[in-house]
């Protein structure tokens, strides 16, 4: 009996604490906590790998993108492309330093670029035949080929200084963005603080600590109201606590089955395993299957209403062409495969010479969401007399199975060049690339044009024709590669005082991306 | 002396021997694991990279030679002392585990005595007052306990004391936005406390189990019947006969339990942020980060052995019966 009171009694008095008001409502505040995770194992080196997503803190970019992805001029305040589109002309900015004093150069630059290259980080500048420094503010890239993608390191490889850098360099980076590291302590938090020769905007929290606790320790560290922001997964965010607003971004953080395009004509890959599917290789089944997603149900009951429905693999991102999506209509889907010859079977699933309309879809089995979609895709694929049996397995299995049997995949990136990865037919079966051997002439051709093109923005329109041109593409309506499911939302429970202003489209990963506006936040409690 | 040389000799014999073993195992299950070292590095920029980029990594690592050469290479470096280059931390071995092994000892090191010290108490009492109310919360509470996961009475903890109650910290080895010179020793213990007790409450459960069971075998023997005949109490027999042999089995599994606790201190350490060297642990391994994966693995079974070395010792110390020279006796539990 006496347990039991003091049970009850510890119950209260914790439930009575819990609910206290946990943010103080005091003076502006400068300093942050932020527990977004996104701790790089191997420092903070852009050569390497670092600032691919979201702030590179410690170095600055020659170019930045705006909450809605337009470009603005960072380090970079001119920049060209020579009309054979195989040299970049790039004017730094004058009057730039480093956080040490020091001043930044187009030898940095230089430095950066030709460092990257040679150093086997996450960075691919294999396209990239040279960068020199003409003068002190010019750089001068040369490019083995046309590739307009390449521009996409001017947004994400942020500049290190030629005269400091070293091998300790990843774990005290020197460089010209607007903070400095004061402190980092592996696998618990890091702190910086702003960098007083900053040449750009400045921010008002002038001292930033990044926690780097797992989900649940976080969220548990916001309800102790210990945290200014957090980012908590899509299952969990509902439980707002105290003080706190949630700010939902949008994403291309995408997750979708990729089909085997070719039928099984008994090849192998160059492991020995089998490349091919006699049902999916049907552009029929491909096409009612688009057509057969309820996509919302899947944002619904999978994702717990927190994602958007997808339709190709870079939803609301200037390249993407919304024209080649099938609307759902499961109708549609049932007369297109009465009139390719799939006839219902006596088990309710459909028959073609022979053929049941059957197969499995992989996913990785440690991921929860990908199964759930899996078995709901499976569900609804029922309808359309598709018999879809969802099959769990590891990444290695999946490297196996993935050139002959669906597989559910995550993708979503800032860059067009993830698209070209994923459908060129030069990449069929390298890696995860294009699992799924997806070849198409008119597709390479309009690739080939975006790649040539005089600027990113002028590329735009090619890598739309790729998606669909209005007689073929990749897209649904062309040739349907791919059947693009959901793409996730990337859920921040936010301090109810700060402003983050609004919030890019975020690509694959969830965490550090909202460190990309973080110039932009603001106090607004007095 | 002699059989003191003896026996350390053989020790020693023994522990390279296993430590050979566990090297060349542990490489080649490394190698056969379907981890991707190349694609585990990239991760979500795996889309950005092509090929011609994917081998510089593979040749910055030396993952482009055969794996016989790689091993060589790492044995040939082990031998003069170096124990490798990290590629998930970008930095050697040796300074990856060196900064991160001082808060895993300390967290450890006073985890597995208080998991002793209790446990074998409230053993002694369960025992003691068998069949009592107090018995039975002592065996309620190591059932429980015994078959929870560390991980889930970290979350329970932080749950309870850190966010309702506010009394402990919610994470990390120092107070938040504190520079690491900065914080006191009180509030190095007070970060301590809660993957302390989370670590702890493991190890309490088994010990209290063993030991009520070894006691309670005591208290119903000969010896015990015939000190209760001339008046002393149970407790009075618990205490003064019966604790120095029923310290023998829990001697043995405090000392076997060395690997559980590594393994649970690798949760606890995820659950607060607690900067030791369990992230460390699960990055080697879901990485493919062989060289750091060896260095722990031989670590590890480094400090097993000669745990269990120090047990089969503290035996003679314990109960001089037990006869150092023969082995067989070294691993007999009790008398």
């Amino acid at each position: 009996m006496s347990i039991r009171t003091c049970l009850t009694a510890l119950l209260a008095a914790s439930a009575l604490v819990a609910f206290h008001p946990t943010t103080s409502l005091a003076a502006p505040k400068t300093e942050l906590v932020l527990a977004i995770g996104g701790e790089p194992d191997d420092g903070y080196d852009p050569v390497l790998g670092w600032g691919r997503y979201g702030h590179p803190l410690f170095q600055s970019t020659l170019l930045t993108r705006e909450a809605d992805l337009s470009t603005t001029p960072d380090l970079a305040t001119a920049w060209s492309l020579s009309d054979d589109r195989l040299t970049w002309t790039v004017k730094v900015r004058e009057g730039v330093k480093f956080s040490d004093g020091t001043p930044l150069s187009a030898k940095d630059v230089a430095f950066t670029f030709t460092e990257t290259a040679k150093s086997g980080g996450a960075v691919d500048l294999s396209v990239m035949e040279s960068a020199t420094a003409t003068d002190d503010e010019t750089v001068v890239i040369k490019l083995k080929r046309p590739w307009i993608t390449f521009v996409e390191n001017f947004y994400s490889l942020g500049i290190v200084p030629a005269a400091e850098y070293d091998a300790g360099y990843a774990r005290k980076p020197v460089g010209s963005g607007p903070y400095r590291m004061v402190s980092w302590t592996e696998g618990e938090q890091l702190i910086v603080e702003a960098n007083p020769f900053y040449y750009g905007k400045t921010s008002p929290f002038t001292r930033i600590t990044f926690l780097f606790t797992g989900e649940d320790t976080s969220l548990a560290a916001a309800n102790a109201g210990k945290v200014d922001v957090v980012s908590v997964p899509a299952t969990l965010a509902d439980s707002l606590p105290n003080g706190f607003k949630a700010v939902i971004a949008d994403t291309v953080d995408n997750r979708g089955i990729v089909f085997p395009m070719l039928r099984n004509e008994g090849k192998t890959d160059a492991g020995g395993y089998p490349i091919g599917n006699d049902v999916t290789s049907d552009i029929a089944i491909r096409k009612a299957i688009n057509l057969g997603l309820d996509r919302k149900a899947l944002v619904d009951a999978v994702l717990l209403g927190h994602g958007t429905p997808a339709y190709g693999p870079a939803d609301g991102l200037p390249w993407s062409n919304p024209e080649g999506r099938l609307d759902e209509d499961v109708d549609a889907a049932k007369a297109l495969l009465d009139q390719a010859g799939w006839a219902p079977g006596g088990d309710g699933v459909r028959v073609k010479d022979g053929l049941r309309a059957a197969f499995d879809v992989i996913y990785p089995s440690s991921d929860s969401v990908r199964q759930g979609l899996a078995v709901m895709l499976s569900e609804q694929m029922k309808a359309l007399g598709i018999e879809i049996t969802p099959k769990g397995d590891t990444w290695e299995g999946i490297g196996r199975l993935k050139h002959a049997n669906p597989v559910l995949f995550g993708w979503g990136s800032h860059s067009p060049q993830e698209v070209y990865s994923l459908y060129q037919s030069d990449w069929a079966g390298i890696e995860s690339y294009n699992a799924g051997y997806f070849s198409n002439a008119a597709v390479d051709a309009h690739f080939a044009e975006a790649q040539a093109a005089e600027s990113l923005q002028a590329s735009y329109p090619f890598w739309k024709q790729a998606e669909w041109d209005g007689k073929t593409g990749f897209s649904a309506k062309g040739d349907a590669g791919w059947a693009w499911m959901v793409n996730l939302d990337h859920v921040y429970f936010v301090s109810e005082c700060i402003d983050v202003g609004e919030t890019q489209i975020e690509p694959h990963g969830h965490g550090w991306p909202i460190t990309s506006t973080l110039q932009n936040w603001k106090w607004t409690c007095n | 002396m002699t059989i003191w040389t003896r026996f350390v000799a053989i020790r020693f014999l023994r522990l390279a021997l296993l430590l050979a073993g566990v090297a060349v195992v542990a490489f080649a299950l490394a190698k056969l694991s379907p981890v991707d070292p190349v694609t585990a590095y990239l991760g979500p920029n795996i889309a950005k990279v092509g090929p011609e980029q994917r081998a510089l990594i593979a040749a910055r690592w030396g993952l482009d030679q055969p794996v016989t050469v790689q091993f060589l290479h790492w044995l040939s470096n082990l031998v003069s002392g170096d124990f490798g280059w990290s590629a998930t931390y970008n930095a050697p071995v040796t300074a990856v585990i060196g900064s991160r092994v001082a808060a895993s000892a300390a967290l450890m090191g006073l985890a597995w005595l208080l998991s002793g010290v209790i446990g074998f108490s409230l053993g002694v009492i369960a025992a003691t007052f068998q069949g009592g109310w107090c018995d039975r919360i002592i065996r309620v509470y190591a059932y429980v306990l015994a078959s929870t996961p560390t991980f889930w009475i970290a979350i329970l903890l932080l749950m309870g004391f850190s966010v309702a109650l506010g009394w402990t910290p919610v994470c990390c080895a120092a107070p938040i936005g504190l520079l690491p010179g900065e914080a006191t020793l009180l509030q190095r213990l007070h970060h301590l406390i809660l993957p302390l007790v989370a670590l702890s409450i493991l190890g309490i459960s088994q010990i209290a189990l063993h030991t009520r069971a070894k006691m309670i075998d005591i208290l119903e023997s000969d010896f015990a019947t015939y000190a209760r005949a001339q008046g002393a109490s149970r407790l009075d027999v618990a205490l003064r006969h019966g604790a120095r042999n029923a310290a023998l089995p829990a001697i043995t599994v405090l000392f076997a339990s060395l690997g559980e606790l590594f393994g649970g201190s690798i949760l606890a350490e995820q659950v607060f942020a607690y900067p030791g060297l369990g992230s460390a642990t699960i990055e080697a391994g879901v990485r493919g980060d062989v060289p750091l994966l060896l260095a722990i693995a031989m670590g590890t079974t480094l400090f097993v052995s000669v745990g269990n070395t120090i047990a089969d010792i503290l035996y003679v110390v314990a109960d001089p019966r037990i006869d150092l020279a023969s082995d067989a006796a070294l691993r007999e539990i009790g008398p």
